[in-house]
């Protein structure tokens, strides 16, 4: 049996006519922040309801903490705190209320102290008596994630958190999760934001119609797919002497800006600077762009991650 | 025990907090007394116990399943699945608040009835009647759990539930005698669900005793009660249709 926390094999989930697991092997090792990063439609959701024991995949097996989900469901959910992607509370209760009975749905029972504790890491120490109705976007997100960790769960499964959340607030929940994931909890959040999933997430497994294309860190997949940073410069230079410069793989002209495509580009704009300089020519507006994931989901799936959503 | 209390709680809070629920479940059957009232106040010593089976008959198809739907469509069930409760727990919670209301509303009832038409009653007559509102309320809300576990949305809950109870009513001798329908509707009405609750709630309320053929009516009744709840049960979805 596999020491990971999350063992998720062959899983393959359909709702009616729809595939939408096509067989997807996934493991979640203790203590990380794992993120699901793929278009809508991809198959994160229902790739977490398989390991929430919310829906029974196929075929397959989910072992969460080493517990079988299909053949145990009531001890795996008791493990996992739980945010499901359209809020979801009884929104006629308090804030304070929900806490108290989302945690006693799973047993845990909290004194008032505790609560409070809960809602002023959460900032909505404020809101606590309130209805859940009457709160805003952003505050009804946080009070999702505080009724999602209100039993203490060791892992944590988000689907969607920042989605329809101003930058503001979801700055906030970003914060949140780097919080939980300092408690040493294990944390798995699905997002279809590239710049989330890089700033949030030891691990990214990307996903892309149903199935998983690539699954490692951030930096290890743009570097195995040997992407190309970006250089961007206003400057008149013949292409095929740019072309012919060091560690250069292209180089074209949009309008005026000439962009080259470089696997090393600290040596290319030395090149680049020496060049220009022997033409008589001056370098204005040097931009450098990295190759970031929405590079890497391009390169694995021929289509762009913000076209698909 | 202690997680059934604080779900029972918050399932209480969540109805005493709806204005819709408080409106249909408390104002409702006031209101009808009034209506009834205002046309026949000579004979409301009859016609109370017909009010109360007519509530209760409404509010069994109809009014105890909305907040299910409502959280149903909400999403709000799926996110009671994510956690560890059990689905009965959550039905025996639902349950015992709409029961405890239904309850309320038919003593609301006897209240109007014996504050505004001086309708008759005495310890006897209210200590018999209760446990033939309660059959009635139990058999009624397991058929609107079949009603509510068939429909896709709660819209169309709230259509056939209507259109039953008021199909009930006309024939059920609630409000029409009997003598009045057709001989052949007359011959099928006594197996239907709503007029053994009738009699029975009748002659407990106004006769303070037992129906003459009252074992027949609270087997029926339970008949009713006990097959619904099983098909509700099976019918019960977290989700709603796709």
């Amino acid at each position: 049996m596999s020491q990971s926390i999350i063992d998720a094999r062959n899983l393959i989930a359909a709702y009616g006519p729809m595939q939408a697991l096509k067989g997807v092997s996934l493991t979640v090792e203790k203590g990380e922040i794992f993120g699901l990063l793929g278009p809508n439609g991809a198959g994160k959701t229902t790739l977490l309801a398989c390991v929430e024991g919310l829906h029974k995949p196929m075929q397959g097996s989910v072992h969460v903490g080493g517990i079988n989900v299909q053949t145990d469901t009531t001890a795996t959910k008791r493990q996992m705190g739980i945010q499901l992607q359209r809020t979801a509370l009884m929104d006629d209760l308090t804030v304070a209320e929900l806490v108290e009975v989302y945690a006693a749905l799973y047993e845990v029972y909290l004194t008032s102290n505790q609560i409070n504790d809960l809602l002023t890491r959460f900032d909505l120490i404020e809101k606590r008596n309130t209805l859940a109705r009457r709160l805003s976007g952003g505050q009804q997100q946080r009070l999702a994630l505080a009724v999602a960790i209100a039993n203490d769960p060791q892992i944590v499964l988000l689907d969607e958190p920042t989605s329809a959340l101003d930058p503001h607030a979801r700055r906030a929940v970003w914060d949140i999760v780097r919080q939980l994931h300092d408690e040493g909890r294990t944390i798995v959040l699905t997002t279809h934001a590239m710049e989330e999933a890089e700033a949030l997430c030891g691990r990214i497994a990307i996903i892309d119609r149903g199935q998983i294309v690539a699954c490692d860190t951030p930096a290890a997949l743009i570097a195995n797919l040997q992407l190309n940073s970006m250089l961007k410069a206003t400057v008149e230079l013949p292409l095929d002497q740019v072309r012919a410069l060091p560690n250069v793989s292209n180089a074209r002209y949009t309008g005026q800006h000439l962009e080259v495509e470089t696997a090393r580009p600290e040596v290319t704009l030395t090149a680049l600077h020496e060049l220009a300089a022997r033409s008589g020519r001056s370098i204005r507006d040097v931009m450098l762009r990295q190759p970031n994931l929405e590079d890497v989901f391009l390169k694995l799936t021929g289509r762009a991650l913000a076209e698909s959503n | 025990m202690k997680r059934f209390l604080i779900l029972t709680k918050a399932m209480t809070l969540m109805h005493l907090r709806n204005g819709y629920v408080l409106f249909w479940n408390f104002a409702f059957p006031v209101l009808l007394m009034f209506i009834y009232g205002a046309i026949m106040s000579q004979y409301m010593d009859y016609m109370t116990p017909g009010v109360i089976v007519l509530n209760a008959l409404s509010f069994g198809l109809v009014s105890s399943s909305t907040m299910m739907l409502e959280m149903r469509e909400k999403s709000v069930l799926r996110r009671l699945q994510a956690t560890p409760l059990p689905a009965g727990q959550l039905i025996g919670s639902y349950l015992l608040v709409n029961v405890i209301i239904g309850v309320l509303q038919s003593t609301l009832i006897i209240l109007a009835g014996v504050v505004l038409y001086d309708v008759p009653v005495t310890a006897t007559s209210l200590l018999l009647s209760y446990p033939m509102i309660l059959a009635g309320l139990l058999a009624f809300m397991a058929l609107g759990g079949i009603i509510s576990g068939m429909a896709a949305k709660a819209g169309t809950a709230t259509a056939v539930g209507m259109t039953i109870y008021f199909l009930l009513m006309f024939i059920s001798d609630m409000v029409f005698p009997l003598d009045m329908l057709p001989e052949w509707l007359r011959n099928v009405v006594p197996y239907l669900p709503a007029y053994p609750v009738v009699q029975l709630v009748r002659s407990a309320m106004l006769e303070a005793t037992l129906d003459p053929k009252w074992l027949t009516h609270l087997f029926l009744l339970a008949a009713y009660g006990i097959g619904a709840t099983f098909i509700a049960a099976r019918l019960f979805r977290w989700e709603p249709k796709a």
